[in-house]
C-alpha cells in the first residue's frame, strides 16, 4: 500500500511538474501580451512530432541534436506566431482573442496531421525504463520529467528576475504604455516570451512522449490542467502555478485510490471551478 | 436648507499612500459645489469613494439621510444619483440615442417574461423611454446626432452624450468629474450653459474641475483639498482670497481685489 | 417604407430557401444535414445572448448541449415521457444551468467564465461518459421519434419542418429580445460594465438571464438533436464542438441574429461541399475563420449590411 501511495505520488509530482510549467506558460504570455494562449496544448504536439517524427525517425539524427534542432525550431515558431497572430490578437477583445488561439490550435493540429500522418509514430527506447529503489520500482520517465522541470523552473525564474530581457518583459506585463516609453519594444519583448513558451511547450512534449506515445491526442488536457494550476494557485503569478501545478498532479493522481481511474481527470475541473468560485485569488491568495 | 451629501472622517489608503486623509465637508440642497485642488490631490479618489466606484478605508458618506458608504456603484446609482467619469466611459459601439436609452434601463420594470407574452406592454414601455430620450437629446443638443455610432463622434460631442446618459436617470444628485476637461472654449460655454440648465430643472451638482474661469463662475460653494485633506472652503470669493489656497493651487493671478 | 419592404424581403427570401432546400435536394443524407443545420441554429442564437452580446466568454456550449440531449434521451427511453414534454424538461433544465452555473460564475472577471464553462463541458462529459444511469460510453438508444396523434416526425422531411418551426419561433424571440431593451443592455454590459453600474443597473441579473436564456436554447436544441439521431453518445459533446459554436457565430457575425444563422448554415454545409479538399479542408476552414476574425470581426454579414444613416438625414 505504502508503495502503491508513493508510486502514486511520484507520478503525480512528474504530472504535476508540467501542469506548472504550461501554467507558467500561461502566466508570462498573459502578462506579456494580455492574450490567453489556448494553443499551448497543440504546441506541445508540434514539438513531440517535430522531434521524434521529423527529426529522429525521418531524418535519423541522433536523439540529442535532434532535441537541440527541436528546442531552436520551436523558438522561431513561437516568434512567428507572435508577430503573424499574438500582435493583431492584442487589440481584440477577450472573445476574439481566445477563438484566435483556439484556431491556432486546430491549424497546428491539422498540420501535424497532414505532414506525419494520422498513425501513431514509435520511438524506442526514449527515456523509457524503470528505476529500482530497494522495493520501489519507478517509471525513469517519471524522474527526467522532474529534474527537467525542476530545472527549467528555477531556470526560468533566475531569467525573469535576473538578465535584461527577463527585466523588460516584467515591465511589460506591469504597464505596456510606460515600458513602451521606457523604451522597451513591447513587440519583441512579447514575441521573446512568445519564443520561450513554444520552447517550453516542445521540452514538455518530448518529455511526455514515453508516457502517451507519439500520437495526435497525446496531449490530452494538459493545457486546459495547467490553466487549472494557474487558478489554484493563483493565476498570474508564477510561483502559484507551481504550488497548483504540484497539487493538481498529485491530488488526481491519489484519487485512482479512491474513485476509478477513468475520473481521474474531473478532479483539477473540480478544482478549478471550486477556487473560482470560493477563492479566485487562488491558494497563496496573490493579487493579479 | 437641509444637506444633501455629508461626507465625514472619509479616508482611503492605497497601499501605504494615503490618498484621501480625514476629509470632511458638506454639501447643502440646491447649490453647485465644487471640489478643487492640486493634480493627486485626491479628488477624483474623493468622488469615486462617494458613488461607490472605490472601497472607503474609513470615514461615512451620507446622502442625505441615509448611509451611503459601503455601498457599491450600482446601489448608489439607484438612489437618484448620477455621475459622470473623468475618462469617459460610453457604450462605444452603440448609437447616442441606444446610450441615452440605456440611462433609463433601471426605471424600465418589465421583467422577461411580461415582455415576452405581451408585445403591446413593452412596446408602450420603450416608446415612453424614447420620448424622454428624445427630449434629453434636445436638451443637450445632441437630436441630431442621435443615430451616430458614439465611438465615431467628437470629444466634446462624447461627453455630452455621457451627460445626457446620466441625466436620463432622472438624477436628484450630479457628480461629474472635470466636465469642462478636454473641450475647447466656444465647447466649454456651451456645456456650462447646459449645467446650469440642468441645475435649474431641479438637480444638484457636485463637480471636480480644473477650470477656474468654470468653478469660479459657477460654483455656490468650494472645497479645496491638498494631499488628500481639507484646507480651505468658502464661496468662490472667499476661496479666491485665501491665502493658503493661492499658494497651493490657484496663483495670484486669481485674487480679486 | 423601402426600409420596411427589405426588411420583410430580408427574411421572406431566407425563409423560402429554407422551405424549398429539402425539396430540391431530395437525396436522405443532405435532408440530414439541414435538420443538423436547424439544430445548429438554435445553439448559435443562443450562445449569442451571452456571448455574441454581452461578451462573456461560454466555452462550455457542448456540456449545456449534452445536457438538453440527455434530459430527453432518459426522460423519454426511461420514464417514456412523450418527446414533447421533455422540451419542458430541457427548458428547466436550462433554467438549472443558468441560475445555478451563471449566478456564482459571473460574479467573476472574463477570463474566469471561459474556464469555469470549460470546467463545467468537461465535467459533463466526463460524467455522462461514466455514469450507469446514463450508459456509459455505450451513450443511449431508440429515443422515439415526436408524435401528433398517429402521425409520427420520423420520416426526415416531416422532421425537418417541425423543426424549422422551432426555428422561426426561437428566432423571433432571439431578434426581439436583441432588439429590446435587454439585447440593449446586453451589448452595454460587453461594452462598458462600470457604465452600466453607475446607471443604477445591478450587472450580475441581465449577465445571468443572457446566460440562462444560452443554456435553454442550448438545451432545447440538445433535445431536438436527441430526437433527431435518436441514438446518442458522449463522444459528441467535446470541447471543439463547443468552440465550433464560437465559430460559427463569429463567421457569420458575432451579435447579429441573422449573422449567426448564417454563420451556422456556412459552416455546417460548407463542409460537404468542400469534400473535395479531402484532408485539407480543416486546415483551409481554420484559416479562413483566423482571418475572418483578424479583418472582418464583424463576421459575414457585415458584408451584406447596409449603411447606417448618415448625421445629415437625421437632423430634425
Amino acid at each position: 500500500m505504502a508503495q502503491t501511495v508513493l508510486q502514486l505520488i511520484i507520478g503525480g509530482l512528474a504530472m504535476g511538474f508540467i501542469y506548472a510549467l504550461v501554467s507558467i506558460e500561461y502566466t508570462i504570455i498573459w502578462n506579456a501580451s494580455g492574450l490567453l494562449n489556448f494553443s499551448h496544448e497543440r504546441l506541445i504536439l508540434l514539438g513531440a512530432y517535430l522531434f521524434g517524427a521529423q527529426f529522429v525517425v525521418r531524418n535519423g539524427i541522433s536523439n540529442p541534436i535532434a532535441v537541440v534542432l527541436m528546442l531552436i525550431c520551436t523558438f522561431f515558431i513561437g516568434v512567428l506566431i507572435s508577430y503573424v497572430l499574438m500582435r493583431p490578437l492584442r487589440n481584440l477583445p477577450l472573445v476574439f482573442s481566445v477563438t484566435g488561439t483556439i484556431m491556432l490550435g486546430r491549424i497546428i493540429t491539422e498540420g501535424v496531421r497532414l505532414i506525419w500522418g494520422n498513425n501513431p509514430i514509435p520511438l524506442v527506447g526514449w527515456l523509457e525504463g524503470t528505476i529500482k529503489a530497494g522495493e520501489l520500482v519507478i517509471n525513469r520517465t517519471y524522474i527526467i520529467i522532474i529534474i527537467v522541470a525542476a530545472v527549467l523552473v528555477a531556470a526560468l525564474q533566475i531569467f525573469l528576475n535576473k538578465t535584461k530581457v527577463g527585466t523588460a518583459m516584467r515591465c511589460v506585463s506591469q504597464n505596456k504604455k510606460a515600458a513602451a516609453f521606457m523604451g522597451i519594444d513591447v513587440d519583441r519583448s512579447s514575441a521573446i516570451t512568445m519564443g520561450i513558451s513554444a520552447v517550453i511547450c516542445g521540452i514538455i512534449g518530448i518529455l511526455i512522449i514515453p508516457l502517451f506515445q507519439l500520437k495526435g491526442d497525446m496531449t490530452g488536457m494538459i493545457g486546459i490542467k495547467g490553466f487549472a494550476a494557474g487558478v489554484v494557485g493563483g493565476f498570474g503569478y508564477i510561483p502559484g502555478g507551481i504550488v497548483g501545478g504540484i497539487l493538481i498532479g498529485v491530488l488526481e493522481s491519489l484519487s485512482t485510490l479512491v474513485v476509478p481511474g477513468i475520473y481521474k481527470d474531473i478532479v483539477s475541473f473540480i478544482l478549478l471551478i471550486v477556487f473560482l468560485l470560493v477563492r479566485p485569488s487562488g491558494i497563496l491568495g496573490h493579487k493579479a | 436648507m437641509a444637506n444633501v451629501l455629508t461626507v465625514e472622517h472619509l479616508t482611503k489608503k492605497f497601499a501605504g499612500l494615503t490618498a484621501v486623509n480625514d476629509l470632511s465637508f458638506t454639501m447643502k440642497e440646491r447649490t453647485i459645489h465644487s471640489l478643487i485642488g492640486p493634480n493627486g490631490s485626491g479628488k477624483s479618489t474623493t468622488i469615486n469613494m462617494c458613488t461607490g466606484s472605490l472601497p472607503i478605508t474609513s470615514g461615512t458618506v451620507k446622502y442625505r439621510d441615509e448611509i451611503i458608504s459601503g455601498r457599491v456603484l450600482h446601489e448608489v446609482a439607484s438612489r437618484n444619483i448620477g455621475r459622470t467619469f473623468q475618462n469617459l466611459k460610453l457604450f462605444g459601439s452603440m448609437t447616442v440615442e441606444e446610450n441615452l436609452m440605456v440611462g433609463m434601463q433601471a426605471q424600465m420594470k418589465d421583467g422577461i417574461l411580461k415582455f415576452l407574452v405581451s408585445p403591446a406592454s413593452a412596446k408602450a414601455e420603450e416608446k415612453r423611454a424614447n420620448e424622454r430620450a428624445m427630449e434629453v437629446l434636445d436638451y443637450i443638443g445632441m437630436y441630431k446626432y442621435r443615430n451616430e455610432t458614439v465611438a465615431n463622434l467628437a470629444y466634446g460631442q462624447q461627453k455630452l452624450t455621457e451627460l445626457g446618459r446620466s441625466i436620463m436617470t432622472a438624477p436628484k444628485l450630479l457628480f461629474l468629474d472635470e466636465p469642462a476637461a478636454g473641450l475647447n472654449p466656444s465647447e466649454r460655454v456651451e456645456f456650462v450653459k447646459i449645467l446650469l440648465k440642468v441645475f435649474d430643472d431641479g438637480i444638484d451638482l457636485f463637480l471636480i474641475e480644473h477650470n477656474m474661469d468654470v468653478v469660479m463662475n459657477i460654483s455656490n460653494y468650494i472645497t479645496v483639498i491638498n494631499f488628500g485633506s481639507k484646507i480651505a472652503e468658502g464661496t468662490p470669493k472667499e476661496i479666491q482670497n485665501n491665502d493658503e489656497v493661492i499658494a497651493a493651487y490657484l496663483g495670484s493671478q486669481f485674487k480679486k481685489k | 417604407m423601402s426600409d420596411k419592404y427589405k426588411k420583410i424581403l430580408m427574411v421572406l427570401i431566407p425563409l423560402m430557401i429554407a422551405i424549398a432546400m429539402p425539396l430540391i435536394v431530395t437525396d436522405n443524407y443532405f435532408r440530414g444535414i439541414f435538420i443538423m443545420t436547424l439544430i445548429y441554429i438554435i445553439v448559435v442564437l443562443g450562445l449569442n445572448f451571452i456571448t455574441g452580446l454581452t461578451g462573456q466568454m461560454n466555452l462550455g456550449t457542448a456540456g449545456i448541449f449534452a445536457m438538453g440531449s440527455y434530459t430527453t434521451a432518459l426522460l423519454s427511453t426511461k420514464l417514456g415521457i412523450s418527446p414533447w414534454l421533455t422540451i419542458i424538461g430541457s427548458i428547466i433544465m436550462g433554467l438549472i444551468i443558468g441560475v445555478g452555473l451563471g449566478y456564482p460564475s459571473l460574479r467573476v472577471q472574463g477570463v474566469y467564465l471561459a474556464l469555469t464553462t470549460i470546467g463545467f463541458g468537461e465535467i459533463v462529459r466526463i460524467l455522462i461518459s461514466n455514469f450507469k444511469f446514463t450508459n456509459g460510453i455505450m451513450g443511449i438508444r431508440d429515443i422515439p421519434a415526436f408524435t401528433i396523434g398517429s402521425f409520427s416526425f420520423d420520416d426526415k422531411l416531416a422532421r425537418y419542418y417541425l423543426y424549422l418551426v422551432f426555428v422561426v419561433i426561437m428566432g423571433v424571440v432571439a431578434y426581439r429580445i436583441t432588439n429590446s431593451k435587454w439585447g440593449r443592455l446586453f451589448k452595454a454590459i460587453r461594452d462598458n460594465y462600470e457604465a452600466v453600474q453607475a446607471v443604477g443597473v445591478d450587472i450580475a441579473k441581465p449577465k445571468v438571464l443572457a446566460f440562462t436564456l444560452a443554456a435553454i436554447y442550448g438545451c432545447v436544441a440538445g433535445s431536438l438533436y436527441a430526437v433527431h439521431m435518436e441514438f446518442i453518445t458522449p463522444s459528441v459533446y467535446t470541447f471543439d464542438l463547443s468552440t465550433t459554436f464560437i465559430v460559427m457565430m463569429m463567421l457569420g457575425g458575432i451579435g447579429s441574429v441573422p449573422g449567426c444563422i448564417l454563420g451556422a448554415v456556412v459552416c455546417t454545409i460548407l463542409p460537404e461541399l468542400l469534400r473535395d479538399f479531402g484532408n485539407w479542408y480543416w486546415i483551409i476552414f481554420s484559416i479562413l475563420v483566423l482571418l475572418v476574425i483578424l479583418f472582418r470581426p464583424n463576421g459575414i454579414i457585415s458584408f451584406l449590411k447596409t449603411r447606417k444613416k448618415s448625421v445629415k438625414e437625421g437632423v430634425k
